[in-house]
This record gives structure tokens, sequence and C-alpha cells, in this order.
């Protein structure tokens, strides 16, 4: 009888025990990336980029708006579309990188060790801010542009070397992406902490020049 | 001939045999309610209302993407009817045309291949969750992989990849065009499919991906696709300071 009690009282731990050590792995086995899990800080973080982003997305839809109705207009009253078949043109070359393009923005200067990682890290960095045309040296990134390195330490933006000091000028809002590049936490942060010794400066600029794509896309 | 066990000595065993789980059982206990502390730590009373505004935000984007498609589509219809009218029109409407499929702002099909990433699930990914989980900067060297091999058209989870895309990491959150996303993420890439899955198979290429799928379970899965059909890039054009020259 006594002996009994014994088993049943170590089954009973055992199942309790085998419940746990089932709900731990299961807990420890999916990492979650549920938003309710975020930090305040992410949180806002995030809100700041989706305002932006919304705000971008708004202000082309009242330029679109306006852009239809005056093309209506001018058809209406024969004139034609060429105006704004122009206009759409222009646009499209610099977002495609098929022109050569001016503008203010901002210059990265990268002296020292540095890689082709890094580099895409830094050119997704700047298009989150906004980057609307980017140079590395005097090589346009263009929509397709890859990054690789060459064994003598190079780097290539779409198999073109590349060599340090690197340049990396975009043309965009000066004050958003040096306030992006420079925060704390931000990306030039990282790689002065990764790339020790590798001096990097960022500077405001008024008016840059950035070539077209050297081959145009097809 | 057997003695039988003393008194002492059974109950000793006894106490012994039930010790041990009694031990696992309150390490378990302890970890199952640290666990648990840290959640709800993060769940923040703070958190609810930033929720809700992110939330909020992401269903407008959707809404004001809709909004945007459809004006560029009018003005598309209006551009083609004009440029009917002359040989200059018709030629300024061919540019637009070709410029804006080589931008990204039409659909495309074809074949290619088909990327798949994802959080490691099991026992593997409890090893190390950094190395087992998916990063914004893993995304960026497939893309950039892509275009290496030959691609001609990328999509993220239905977000087209183009000049302006950038794919954007907040805590554990990550952003393609402004787009909240979790894994898995399937990566669309048109292009030539030989060139391409040679690309991906170089084994000096996305060390650090094939590794920590090795050791860590990370998916990551390259295989032929035909047939796809890439959406057009939705977003904002956000060309405010650029000027052509």
């Amino acid at each position: 009888m006594k002996s009994n009690a014994g088993v049943i009282s170590v089954t009973i731990v055992a199942l309790f025990l085998g419940v746990l050590a089932v709900t731990q792995i299961a807990a420890q086995d999916v990492y979650s990336r549920s938003l309710q899990l975020e930090t305040p800080a992410s949180l806002t973080t995030l809100i700041a980029n989706l305002s932006e982003r919304n705000n971008a997305i708004k202000d082309e839809i009242l330029d679109l708006r306006h852009r239809t109705d005056t093309a209506r207009e001018a058809i209406a009253s024969g004139k034609g579309s060429l105006t704004e078949a122009e206009r759409q043109l222009s646009q499209l070359r610099v977002f495609a990188g098929m022109s050569a393009t001016s503008g203010a923005g901002i210059t990265v200067r990268v002296e020292g060790t540095f890689d082709e990682r890094a580099l895409s890290d830094l050119v997704n960095e700047l298009r989150n801010a906004g980057a609307e045309a980017i140079a590395v040296n005097s090589v346009r990134v263009g929509p397709r542009s890859w990054f690789g390195a060459t064994a003598d330490r190079a780097l290539t933006v779409d198999s073109v070397a590349v060599r340090g000091p690197w340049q990396v000028r975009a043309v965009g809002s000066p004050e958003v992406m040096y306030v992006a590049m420079t925060r704390t936490g931000g990306i030039i942060g990282q790689f002065e902490l990764i790339y020790k010794g590798t001096r990097f400066d960022v500077s405001r600029e008024s008016a840059l020049d950035l070539p077209a794509l050297a081959t145009p896309l097809r | 001939m057997t003695t039988a066990p003393s008194p002492e000595r059974t109950r000793l065993t006894h106490s012994l045999v039930l010790l041990l789980p009694a031990v696992l059982f309150g390490l378990l206990v302890s970890v199952q309610w640290r666990t648990q502390a840290e959640r709800n730590e993060l769940t923040v009373r703070y958190n609810t209302p930033l929720l809700d505004a992110a939330k909020t935000l992401q269903n407008e984007q959707s809404a004001l993407k809709v909004t945007l498609a459809e004006l560029r589509a009018q003005l598309d219809q209006i551009q083609t009817s004009a440029s009917t009218q002359s040989d200059a029109a018709k030629d300024l409407q061919s540019r637009i045309d070709g410029l804006k499929t080589v931008a990204g702002l039409n659909e495309r099909s074809g074949d290619g291949v088909e990327i798949v990433l994802d959080d490691a699930r099991g026992a593997a990914a409890a090893k190390d969750v950094e190395k087992s989980i998916c990063h914004n900067t893993d995304l960026t060297d497939i893309v950039n992989q892509a275009w290496r091999g030959g691609a001609e058209a990328i999509a993220i989870n239905d977000e087209r990849i183009v000049g302006s895309s950038s794919i954007y990491c907040v805590g554990s959150t990550i952003m393609v065009n402004g787009t909240l996303m979790s894994p898995p993420f399937k990566v669309l890439v048109i292009g030539p499919q030989n060139e391409l899955l040679a690309t991906y198979d170089d084994p000096t290429q996305l060390r650090d991906i094939k590794q920590r799928r090795d050791i860590y379970g990370l998916g990551f899965r390259v295989s032929r696709a035909t047939g796809m059909h890439l959406p057009p890039y939705r977003g904002a054009l956000n060309v405010r300071f650029a000027t052509p020259r």
C-alpha cells in the first residue's frame, strides 16, 4: 500500500515535469515577432517611419490629382498632353538612374577598411532616409545595382571598381538624411564600432552633381 | 538467499527517487515563471496606444497605396489616349512605358527562382536566437545576390524592389517599402534561372546565411520557379530634390 502511494507520487511529479518541459521548449522554439512584443522605443521609431512614408504618398497623391486635372484640361482645349508626358519622363529618368542628376543632399566619406556588405547596408539606409539618387565615387547606383569586392580590396558597383577613400553621395533632404546617418545608434555609429580605425564623415551638401548609369537598363 | 532491505534504507531510496524530479520540477517552474515575467514587462501599458497608432498608420498606408495606383492608372489612360494625337506624343509615351518597366512600376511575369527565408524552428533555434532568426541584412544580401546574378525584377512578400526600396528593421519588425512584414519571407526573382541558381550556390557568397542554416537551422531555400507574377511598385516615387541635368 505504502509502495503504491510512492509510485503514484512519482508519476504525478513526472507528469507535471513532462508538461512543463514541453511548455518551456515550445516557448523557446518560436521566436515571436509580434508587434505587441516591441518596446515603446521601437514602436515610436516604427510610427515615425510609417508617418514619413504616408506623408510622401499623400504628397504624391495631391501632385497626381493636380497633374491629372491639368492633362485633362490640356487635351480638352486641344493642346495635347506633351507637357505632362515630358514631366513624367524626366521624373522617371531620375528614378531609374538614367539621367545625370543634381540637387541638395549629403556626402558620406569613408576612409579605411570597409566592405561590400557595409556599402550595401549604407545605400539601403540612405534609401530608407529618402535618398532620391545615389553615387559611389563617380559610379551611379541604379535600381538593379549590386555591390562586390575585388581581390585587391577595391569595392565594385555593378562590376566597376571603386577604390577608397569612398565618397557616397546622395541627393535628397539634407537634414533628414544627415540625422538618419548620424543619430545615436545609427548606421555610422555602428560602423565606427565595427570598423575601428576607419574614418567616417557625413556632411550636408547644397549642390551635388551625380552621373547617370553607365549602362542604361533594358 | 537474500536479505530484505531495512525500512530506513527503503525510505532513503524512495526519497532519492523523488528528489531528482522534484529539483527538476523546481527548476522548470522558475524558468517558466521568468519567461512569463519578461513577456509581461514587454507588454507594458504604454505600448497599447503606440501599437494602435502603428496599426492605424499601416492600414492608412494600404488605403493610400490603392488611391495612388488608381490615380497612376487614370493618368496613364489620359496619356495613352493623347499619344494617338501626334508622333511626338507617341514617342514620349513609348519611352515612358519602357522606363516604367525597367524601374519596376509595371507588373512583371516570367521564370526565375524563389528564395524562402525563415526563422529557425525547433531545438536548434534555442542555441542562439540572434543567429537563428532572419535579419533585414540577410534580405539585403539576398537581393544584392539576385541583382549580381542578372535579376530583372524582384519582389519580397509582394513588395516590388525598386531604386528607392529599403529593407529596414525596427526591433524585430522588418519593413520593406514601408510595409510591415514578418517571416517567412518569399523572395521572387525573375531572371536567367541557371545564372541565378549558380550565384546562390556559389560557396563564397552568402556564407553567413548558409552557415546559420547549417548550424542553427535558419530557413534558407532556393528553388527554380516558373510563371511568376510580380506586382508593380506601389509606393511614392519621391523625386523632390533631384532634378535631371
